[in-house]
C-alpha cells in the first residue's frame, strides 16, 4: 500500500504501523545512499538509524512541496555527510599521530582488486567518494554538490575526475572478464 | 596497466544505481529508537478493540460523552448528564446572560453545502483540539490529591478511544470524521501523558 497523506498524519501522531509503512517503502533507497556515502556497512547501519530518527522528527515540517522520497533523500544526504564530517575530524587527529598511514593505504591500493564498484568505492577518499556517489549515482549537479560539501563546483568536478580515474584503475581487471560490461553506445546519464 | 573505458565505468555505475539492497537495519531496531525518543505512541493494548465491535461502539459513545463533557467544561456548563438535562431549559432562557464568550453553534444550524458543513466541522474540531489541549495542560484545579488518578483515568480512556479509532481506520482509512477524531484523540493523549509524567508538586503549582 503506498504511503499517502493519511499515513503521514498518522505517522506524525506516532502511529507505529504508519511509520513502518513509510520506512518499508523508502528504506531501500534511503539506506542505499547512506551505505554508498559511508563505504562501511557497520557505520552505515548506525548512521541510517540517525537518519531515520531525523526523518521521523522532521515529519511535521514536511509540507508536501516535493515528493516525500526526495525530501527524505535530502535529509539522508545531509545527516550522513554531517556524521562523516564528525568522524573525519576524529580520524584526522588520529592520522596526525600516525602519519605513515596515508602511504600504507596507497601501497595497499596498488594490489587491491575490487570485485564490484561498491567495493571499489571504499578505496576512494571520503570527499571523492561523496562527490562520485552524489553526482554519478544519485544525480546531483556539481552546483548542488558544492552546496552540500562546501566546495566550489570546479572542486567537485576535479574530485569526480580523480574518483572516476581511480575507479577505472581499481576495476581494470574486470575488463577481460566482463566484456559485456562495455555496453557500447550507452549514454552517460549523470548530470553535469 | 589496462583501464576501464568511460562507457564500461558508466555501465557499472548504472548497474549499481539499479541494484536493490535490503535495509541496513530491521524495523524493530528503528522502532526501538523511535520509541525511546517518544516518536512512537505506545499502545499497550494495541489490539484491545480489534475484532470486538461492541467495544468499539462503546468507545465511540465514550468519545462523544467525553467530548460533550470537555466542551461543556470549557464554556462553564455542568458536565453530568443529569445536570445537563435539568439545566437545558435554564440555559436556553439565559443564553445571552453573562458568561464565557464562546461562540455557540445553533443546534438547528443548517448548511448550504457539503463544503460548508466540512468547514464548520474543521473549525469546531480545531476549537475542540485547542480546548482539549488547554484543559489537559491546566486541569480543573478542583481536586489536588486525586489529580494524577484523574489524569491516569483520562489517559486510559483516551488510549481506548484511540485504539477504537485506529480500528475504525482499518475499515475506513479515508473517512474524514474518523481521521479528525483520531488526531484529536492523539493530541489530547499526548497532552495528558505529559501531565501524568509531571511530578505532582509541579502539576499543582499552576493551580
Amino acid at each position: 500500500m503506498p504511503f499517502d497523506q493519511l499515513d503521514l498524519k498518522r505517522a506524525i501522531a506516532g502511529d507505529e504501523r504508519a511509520m513502518q509503512r513509510l520506512w518499508s517503502q523508502h528504506a531501500p533507497h534511503i539506506d542505499a545512499v547512506v551505505r554508498r556515502l559511508c563505504g562501511d556497512a557497520e557505520l552505515a547501519a548506525d548512521i541510517s538509524q540517525e537518519v531515520w530518527m531525523q526523518i521521523f522528527r522532521a515529519l511535521p515540517s514536511y509540507r508536501g512541496d516535493s515528493q516525500f522520497g526526495t525530501w527524505a533523500h535530502r535529509i539522508a544526504v545531509n545527516r550522513t555527510l554531517n556524521a562523516l564530517r564528525k568522524i573525519r575530524r576524529l580520524a584526522k587527529l588520529e592520522t596526525d599521530i600516525e602519519d605513515d598511514s596515508a602511504l600504507t593505504e596507497q601501497d595497499t591500493d596498488r594490489t587491491f582488486l575490487a570485485e564490484s564498484i561498491e567495493q571499489a568505492m571504499t578505496k576512494l577518499s571520503p570527499g571523492a567518494r561523496a562527490v562520485f556517489v552524489l553526482h554519478d549515482v544519485e544525480g546531483y549537479t556539481h552546483g548542488e554538490i558544492g552546496e552540500e560539501l562546501g566546495i566550489t563546483p570546479g572542486g567537485s568536478k576535479s574530485q569526480l575526475f580523480k574518483a572516476r580515474a581511480k575507479l577505472k584503475m581499481l576495476l581494470a581487471h574486470l575488463v577481460d572478464e566482463s566484456q559485456p560490461v562495455a555496453g557500447k553506445g550507452k549514454a552517460h546519464v549523470a548530470p553535469v | 596497466m589496462s583501464h576501464l573505458s568511460e562507457d564500461q565505468l558508466d555501465h557499472l555505475i548504472a548497474r549499481e544505481r539499479a541494484s536493490q539492497h535490503p535495509p541496513l537495519n530491521e524495523w524493530r531496531t528503528i522502532a526501538a529508537r523511535a520509541r525511546e525518543e517518544g516518536l512512537i505512541r505506545e499502545s499497550e493494548s494495541h489490539s484491545w478493540a480489534a475484532g470486538q465491535p461492541w467495544l468499539q461502539a462503546a468507545a465511540a459513545v465514550l468519545l462523544l460523552i467525553g467530548g460533550m463533557a470537555i466542551g461543556r467544561a470549557t464554556i462553564g456548563l455542568p458536565t453530568s448528564t443529569g445536570q445537563v438535562e435539568s439545566s437545558v431549559a435554564a440555559n436556553r432562557t439565559a443564553s445571552t446572560a453573562s458568561g464565557p464568550t464562546v461562540p455557540a453553534i445553533s443546534a438547528s444550524a443548517s448548511f448550504a453545502s457539503v463544503d460548508d458543513a466540512s468547514a464548520t466541522l474543521e473549525r469546531a474540531l480545531g476549537d475542540y483540539q485547542r480546548a482539549s489541549a488547554f484543559l489537559a495542560a491546566n486541569g480543573s484545579g478542583a481536586t489536588t490529591m486525586d489529580s494524577s488518578r484523574i489524569y491516569s483515568a483520562r489517559l486510559a480512556a483516551l488510549e481506548k478511544v484511540g485504539n477504537a479509532m485506529e480500528s475504525a481506520l482499518q475499515t475506513a482509512p479515508h473517512d474524514p470524521v474518523i481521521n479528525q477524531y483520531y488526531l484529536a484523540t492523539m493530541g489530547a493523549r499526548v497532552a495528558t501523558q505529559q501531565l501524568v509524567n509531571r511530578p505532582v508538586g509541579l502539576a499543582l503549582k499552576g493551580f
